[in-house]
């Protein structure tokens, strides 16, 4: 019985070794664990598991059925990262709605991976460093201030009513997340003409 | 000759053996230089940590002061002066008889060493810390060799001649060849 | 049961072999073909050593650690700002004056910027020099020891955190401010900082044979933040660069208040010209108070030294002494390549990475075009010294290193990658991802005339879920990259005690060789060494006793003391009589209000046991020194207040 035991422990091994030399085989390059690695590239901080602490800025975002055009802008331009790091941020969301107001064809160009830098400096036009809720923003718009952006662009904050603009564009919403703040806008945030 | 009993004085410049101990704990050995008037360390302290390794044995320590150290430099100079006189008188049995004499005086020197080490590595303090027993449950000495390499439980230990030494073989090999160059000169001197 | 034991052990190892074959293979995905060798690359096999030091701060821990590269690992934490139980740095009566200030003894400090002293713009490996941000003060280092030997505490500032940089011949190591304050401080409103508040920048002159340093002169600045600093290396030697941020002066709410303007500066202070000026007397004498602790190594203990008055520069007065460079958005980093031609500012809120030219500066200066001046100080044109601009490079530029070959390596804390960009092109090479948030990197030599660039360090801000989780708080780390290729390659992973915050590094030869094995007991001066055992003694002076006492393998002399009495206070001087490597004794005492010592060979140091009971209490060796360890003890014995028990002190009854 018990040499019976150590032949199957030795002939398993043997096995699990086999399979080792093979996936490190030029031929199986492609494998699976290719490329469930592809999919997560690139790995880092947005790759972190944590269901227990407040969700950020890429989680919230995630979760909303109103910004999966966001998402998957978000994911094309390869800037998770920048999204789940400890910030603070204030990202200026806009809705799916929102995207479909471009011209036609213009997110799915901007999807296309040549252009990833592109949709990238627009995606980042969007986020300001700092926590800017619509409370905030009011300050901001009441000290005559404008709205430093990532890009080192500036946005004009007004104030109607109870409403507040950035460059004209209303926030419909603020939501607090453990990394800064997420304004949902009804448009894309363009450079302005001049 | 004359140069043969001049290198007995390099005994006074240069150590004439040397012992070191290797450890996994002294990866530079510790080692001392034995001369014939003193023992000194090879490295700063290096008897001090000797001493301190083998107080736990029961070792004694290694003496500042033998009365071998009185005895051995006025040898060591009666010897030269002799030789260096036998030079001046050129006859060539002394030479041989010079060079019996210092061999059995460097024996006699080499036993009194072998004494000296063996006291030291057998002759324990009953009140020692550790005690080890070999195979047949005696003692354990830890006596040093007199010469070449041998393990002593975690040490190594070496013991070579040093530089004062080659001196002192050279010196006497010095004064046979002083011997043989002189007996073939008479040889030629005879043929012709 | 046996039968199970062998099944648990099939799957073990089953699930091992499969373990290991992902992380073959995800390996070969990440790094390609190449990417097999990582392990061999950082492996220093068992008895060999490492290539580099890297002696990487604790930041908020107070201590500089050191490590080696490229195994990452750690060999001694050096405390230098926050007392050390473990060393008794801090604790023991030699020790104590080390963190003296002007507010008292402070046990705690805020560790940011080791550098190491340099000759003709290269390491020289002889000290290293780090700033306390909190209450200001520089310490150095001494490569022999790996002890702190010097603080000098900083007057006239807060928050000294552009420090402590050294210029290319050690002339200098600098300090600044980057919280201004009222100078000399006084009692006003916050609100009236704008134009009242200052901020001074201060030269340490550092004696090139002991390395002792004393505050040669300060610059006494507008009240803007110094964020961080660089000498001038080759042509711009004899010039220092500091960021500054807040030069909208604002008092609250920084995160808003003092992100406004587009641009804050890069100060450039000619300390040539500041030379000039004190030989020619245009300073003022300022009244002040402020701790000076040196350690001498011979007594092995330190001293305080009250240091009365400062010289003080004033820029507005003098000309050529300062200029301002414009910069975008609150710059943090200030980088000055090995030619000594660019200096490279990051605006950590900035897009880019902006470069400015040493040449084009001293251009302008000559031109005397300036754009206006404030405060006295002229500001030059933005477009007259700008060198080029890295164009969006990542997000949250930090700093900046250089490896000798023409390349510039820059830490993007947002977007949370390391980039590789070419001087003068300013054209970006590589990226590549940290795990996570870095702040400073660290190439050895990577901010001297000399890099070694062949390693590069991150030092990382927060790691998640890179290492095995341990509550809330998780480890830090750095991560070792390989810089000798066109791209970048990450080695390793390194845990490191505190927060890491900045690092220098250095070839390993050039600090190796001139490591002390052990202090010489000739050359002990203690005022209470006991150089041998025959000189061990028992002295009472009134309620005070000072124990005279020896230690070598394996016993205290004496350990035996009797004549003690309650109410004492109680004086241990303990000599290690050893003279060998590493064999250090520790001593401590039941009930003894302090730490235990750690005691080098040839080495002397004090603490202090207050007899409050009656009885017989032990004392012990607290490190494992030898085979009879255990039996290295001893007892002190106690009497009642007013007891006749006559002092007595024994070894073996003797």
């Amino acid at each position: 019985m018990k040499s019976l035991i150590y032949t199957l422990f030795i002939a398993s091994a043997l096995i699990f070794l086999g399979a080792c030399s093979g996936g490190t085989d030029e031929t199986s390059q492609a494998g699976a664990a290719d490329a469930d690695i592809l999919k997560n590239t690139p790995k880092g901080q947005a790759s972190v598991v944590d269901n227990e602490s407040a969700p950020n800025i890429l989680q919230v975002a995630i979760g909303s059925p109103d910004h999966t055009t966001l998402v998957a802008a978000v994911q094309a331009a390869e800037i998770e990262h920048v999204l789940v790091n400890a910030g603070p941020l204030t990202v200026f969301a806009p809705t799916n709605a929102a995207f479909e107001k471009l011209p036609a064809g213009t997110v799915e160009n901007l999807l296309k991976p040549e252009n990833k830098q592109q949709l990238a400096t627009i995606l980042t036009r969007h986020a300001a460093p700092g926590s800017y809720a619509i409370d905030d923003l009011k300050k901001e718009a009441r000290k005559g201030r404008k709205l430093y952006m990532a890009t080192g662009d500036y946005l004009d904050v007004t104030v109607e009513g109870d409403d507040v603009y950035i460059n004209g564009i209303k926030v419909l919403a603020s939501i607090q997340t453990s990394n800064g703040i997420i304004n949902v806008i009804d448009e894309v945030i363009l450079p302005k003409s001049e | 000759m004359i140069i043969g009993a001049l290198l007995l004085l390099a005994l006074f410049v240069f150590p004439l053996w040397n012992i070191t101990l290797e450890a996994p704990q002294y990866p530079d050995p510790l080692g001392m230089n034995i001369w014939i008037n003193k023992i000194t360390d090879q490295e700063p302290n290096d008897i001090k940590n000797i001493n301190l390794m083998n107080h736990y044995v029961g070792m004694k320590e290694i003496p500042e002061h033998m009365p071998e150290f009185d005895i051995f430099p006025k040898v060591i100079i009666a010897m030269s002066v002799m030789g260096i006189i036998i030079g001046f008188v050129g006859r060539r049995g002394l030479y041989v008889t010079w060079f019996v004499v210092m061999s059995i005086l460097g024996a006699a020197g080499m036993y009194d060493f072998y004494l000296w080490e063996y006291e030291y590595g057998h002759n324990l303090n009953e009140n020692a810390a550790i005690k080890f027993l070999d195979d047949q449950g005696n003692p354990l000495d830890y006596q040093p060799p007199l010469f070449g390499t041998e393990v002593i439980l975690n040490f190594i230990a070496r013991s070579y001649p040093s530089t004062g030494a080659y001196f002192l073989f050279s010196g006497m090999m010095l004064s046979l060849v002083a011997f043989y160059v002189d007996k073939k000169e008479e040889q030629k001197n005879e043929i012709t | 049961m046996k039968f199970f034991n062998y099944l648990l052990l099939f799957a073990v190892v089953g699930a091992v072999s499969l373990t290991s074959c992902n992380t073959g293979s995800s390996k070969k995905g990440n790094q390609g073909a190449l990417g097999g060798n990582l392990a061999e690359r950082v492996y220093v096999a068992p008895g060999e050593h490492d290539e580099f030091y890297a002696f990487i701060s604790g930041g908020f821990n107070g201590q500089l650690a050191v490590y080696g590269l490229p195994s990452g690992r750690l060999f001694k934490v050096i405390p230098v700002f926050s007392v050390d139980a473990e060393k008794a740095y801090g604790f023991n009566e030699e020790t104590k004056p080390m963190l003296n200030t002007s507010y008292g003894f402070i046990p705690w400090g805020d560790l940011h910027h080791p550098d190491i002293s340099q000759t003709n713009g290269k390491l020289d490996g002889r000290w290293v020099f780090v700033n306390e941000n909190n209450t200001p003060r520089i310490a150095r280092v001494d490569l022999t020891t790996f002890e702190t030997e010097e603080i000098i505490e900083i007057p006239n500032s807060a928050g000294n955190h552009s420090s402590s940089y050294v210029t290319d011949n050690t002339e200098y190591v600098i300090a600044g401010t980057r919280f201004a304050v009222p100078v000399p401080q006084r009692d006003m409103p916050i609100n009236e900082y704008k134009g009242n508040f200052k901020g001074a920048l201060s030269f340490l002159k550092v004696d090139p044979e002991t390395g002792e340093m004393n505050i040669a002169f300060q610059i006494m600045m507008p009240g803007f933040d110094y964020d961080k600093a660089h000498p001038g290396r080759g042509k711009s030697h004899g010039w220092f660069f500091y960021t500054t941020y807040n030069t909208e002066e604002a008092h609250t709410l920084l995160e808003v208040n003092a992100s406004q303007r587009d641009k804050d500066f890069v100060a450039a202070v000619n300390w040539k010209k500041a030379e000039e000026y004190i030989k020619e007397g245009k300073f003022e004498t300022m009244k002040t108070n402020y701790a000076h602790n040196i350690y001498d190594e011979e007594t092995h203990s330190a001293k305080t030294i009250w240091e009365k008055e400062v010289k003080i520069l004033d820029p507005s007065k003098l000309p050529g002494l300062v200029y301002f460079m414009p910069m975008p958005k609150s710059p943090h980093g200030c980088d000055v390549d090995p030619s000594g031609e660019y200096i490279v500012g990051s605006g950590k809120l900035s897009a880019n990475v902006t470069v400015h030219s040493f040449t084009k500066m001293l251009e302008a200066i000559k031109n005397e075009k300036f754009a206006g001046d404030a405060y006295g100080i002229p500001i030059l044109n933005f477009e007259d010294v700008l060198a080029g601009t890295v164009v969006q490079p990542g997000l949250g530029p930090l700093h900046t290193e250089f490896d000798g070959k023409g390349n510039a390596y820059t830490t993007f804390f947002i977007s949370s990658e390391v980039v590789k960009w070419k001087l003068g092109t300013w054209e970006v090479v590589d990226r590549k991802p940290t795990y996570y948030s870095v702040g400073h990197l660290m190439i050895p030599g990577g901010n001297s005339q000399a890099p070694f660039g062949k390693y590069l360090v991150a030092m990382n801000k927060i790691t998640k879920d890179r290492y095995l989780p341990t509550g809330p708080e998780v480890t830090q780390s750095a991560q070792l990259y390989d810089i000798t290729g066109e791209k970048m390659e990450l080695l390793l992973d390194f845990p490191t005690v505190g927060e890491p915050h900045y690092a220098a590094g250095i070839p390993a030869d050039l600090v190796a060789p001139n490591s002390k094995k052990y202090y010489k007991l000739e050359e002990n001066k203690h005022p209470y060494a006991t150089l041998s055992e025959k000189d061990t003694k028992v002295v009472r002076d009134g309620n005070t006793v000072h124990v005279y006492m020896t230690m070598i393998r394996s016993h205290f002399a004496p350990d035996n003391i009797e004549g003690i009495k309650v109410g004492d206070k109680v004086y241990f001087h303990v000599t290690n009589l050893e003279q060998d490597y590493d064999v250090p004794h520790g001593i401590s005492m039941i009930g003894a209000n302090t730490s235990e010592m750690l005691i080098m060979p040839g080495q002397t140091e004090t603490f202090v046991w207050d007899a409050t009971a009656e009885g017989v209490w032990p004392f012990y060796c607290t490190d494992f020194c030898s085979a009879l360890h255990q039996e290295m003890q001893g007892y002190v014995r106690v009497s009642p207040k007013g007891s006749d028990v006559p002092l007595k002190w024994s070894l073996d009854d003797e």
